[in-house]
């Protein structure tokens, strides 16, 4: 994917409701284009169907409780 | 005993002779007290201290004990909590200058047990701003590591490293969301354990990210870990996450014998580019080491494990902009740490697609690791890549591709278990060339800390690392 420019960082900042200040745009843009570049980058495992429940631990961990 | 030879003592040793009447309460509570007004001023690892509280405490637990009313192991002894925990009447600034005046009104859940076991509260430890380990600023003065005052303690619970590795409390409390515990553990050459999500409760916590923050302790010894985790432990219904699971006993498990236990070392976290040679060479030191006291070790694979760092970064940035929007999207903006700004402005604008990714990711990484956890009982691997890192001279996050670079480093050691919500531990494992800690990470089965700190204390007895201290200490 291409990186985002700082027009459209500002355009998903204004969506999101807030303003970045001129003077740290470059860098939330650097930072931005790096994260989106690595999970970009993680091509396996498919992560299509995988259903995302960020606390809940699975069945295999409830049953492995000490 | 000479107050310096009282705080050389580990919390246990000192809650015997507090229990036994050998040293009061009041005469520890003095000996740390000193030793923090003389020494404090090389690490900056308190932001407040308590004196008139402690000496409460202290009298408090000796009245108990001379009435034959016993809490427990910590009874009497001094302690310290990082300032990111609720204290009645007690400054909590959560490493900012935006809570500089914050004073609650009452405690955390963690704070109220420490106060049921008897602890003498000794103050409150500096951190890294709103707990992110990108912080550069400290407002609060820059912590500095004892082994190396050039050098980090640890983020974000940096105080918690400090002041336990520099004896200025018997034990500590730190919070982990990305690997604030096991990293000041690792940098100070202590022990620190991030329970299993759910064990500890968050109430009166300030919070870093929903699915990942936990409370626990940085201490000097496995036992006195050990005995700090038990008196914070367990369900609380002012946060929904703890789960009502029994807390063991955890110091009753240490007697040293982890015969028949199955270790595995994670292949792509020890036999990589990523690790100093120095930290690699000393994890399978420790691996020997292990294996010669009964433990079947064998290598695990966890392919995922090596893009932690990013999938937790996604997560853990999104999140705390979301749990301080009302900073960012003020202009109390700009009171934050140059970093932090940065830092949150870009999860802030992190587009759904690619969180909902690293929402994804971790559950198939968790997925791994829990199917390797069934092969055996327990992993090791770093609790870093490298040592204490020196302190940088100036802030900023870097290009795009320092950060890529980043993701390659040592967040990614600490960050699978976070992600996966488990158990893990860093104990000391050895020193580099330079006489820098280094640090063990034993990472288990959900809500099975008590093999960790059977492993832990088993190795601590076979090797003698936590013998030493650090210069000038």
């Amino acid at each position: 994917m291409s990186d985002l420019n700082d027009s459209e960082v500002m355009a998903l900042a204004k969506a999101s409701g807030i303003a970045i200040p001129q003077h740290l745009l470059p860098e939330v843009r650097e930072s931005l284009n790096g994260l989106l570049e690595a999970l970009d980058d993680i091509t396996e495992p498919d992560v299509a169907g995988i259903e995302a429940l960020p606390i809940i631990l699975s069945e295999t961990a409830r049953t492995q409780e000490a | 005993m000479d107050h310096d030879s009282i705080c050389y003592l580990s919390a246990t040793e000192l809650g015997q002779h507090i229990a036994a009447g050998r040293i009061s309460s009041a005469q520890a509570t003095d000996a740390y007290l000193q030793r923090i007004a003389r020494l404090d001023g090389n690490y900056a690892s308190y932001i407040t201290v308590t004196p008139e509280r402690a000496r409460s405490d202290a009298r408090q637990a000796d009245a108990e004990i001379a009435a034959g009313r016993h809490r427990g192991p910590l009874h009497g002894v001094p302690i310290a909590v990082k300032d990111q925990f609720d204290t009645a009447g007690i400054l909590t600034t959560n490493g900012s200058t935006i809570l500089a005046e914050n004073i609650p009104d009452s405690d955390a859940t963690v704070m109220a047990k420490l106060r049921h076991a008897g602890v003498v509260l000794l103050g409150k430890l500096n951190m890294s701003e709103y707990a992110s380990g990108d912080a550069f600023r400290h407002p609060y003065g820059r912590p500095r590591n004892p082994w190396d005052t050039n050098r980090n303690p640890g983020t974000s619970s940096s105080g918690s490293g400090a002041a336990t590795a520099a004896f200025l409390c018997a034990t500590s409390l730190g919070e982990d969301t990305g690997g604030s515990i096991r990293g000041p553990a690792a940098f100070c050459g202590l022990v620190g354990i991030r329970p299993t999500f759910g064990r500890v409760s968050r109430h009166g916590v300030f919070g870093a990210c929903w699915s990942m923050d936990t409370v626990g302790p940085v201490s000097r010894t496995v036992t006195d870990c050990a005995n700090t985790l038990a008196a914070i432990a367990g369900h609380d219904p002012n946060d929904p996450q703890t789960w009502d699971a029994p807390v063991p006993d955890y110091a009753a498990a240490l007697d040293g014998n982890i015969q028949g236990l199955k270790l595995g070392i994670v292949t792509q976290r020890v036999h990589t580019d990523a690790n100093d040679p120095e930290v690699r060479d000393a994890i399978l030191a420790s691996a020997q080491v292990l294996g010669g006291l009964g433990a079947a070790v064998r290598e695990v694979s966890i392919p995922l494990i090596v893009h932690s760092s990013e999938i937790s970064y996604a997560i853990i940035s999104s999140d705390a902009a979301l749990l301080n929007w009302d900073i960012i999207s003020t202009d109390r903006l700009r009171e934050l740490d140059h970093n932090n700004q940065v830092r949150l402005l870009m999860g802030s604008v992190l587009p759904a697609t690619a969180y909902q990714k690293a929402v994804r990711l971790r559950e198939i990484l968790r997925q791994q690791i829990l199917a390797a956890l069934q092969e055996v009982d327990a992993l090791i691997m770093p609790a870093s890549s490298v040592p204490a890192t020196l302190i940088p001279d100036s802030p900023g996050l870097g290009t795009k591709a320092d950060v890529i670079a980043g993701f390659k480093g040592r967040r990614g050691f600490t960050a699978p278990f976070n992600l996966a919500n488990l158990p893990a531990l860093s104990i000391n494992c050895g020193f580099t060339g330079s006489g820098l800690p280094i640090g063990l990470q034993i990472a288990g089965r959900p809500f099975d800390e008590t093999t960790l700190f059977r492993l832990a204390y088993a190795y601590e007895q076979a090797t003698d690392w936590n013998q030493r201290r650090p210069p000038g200490v």
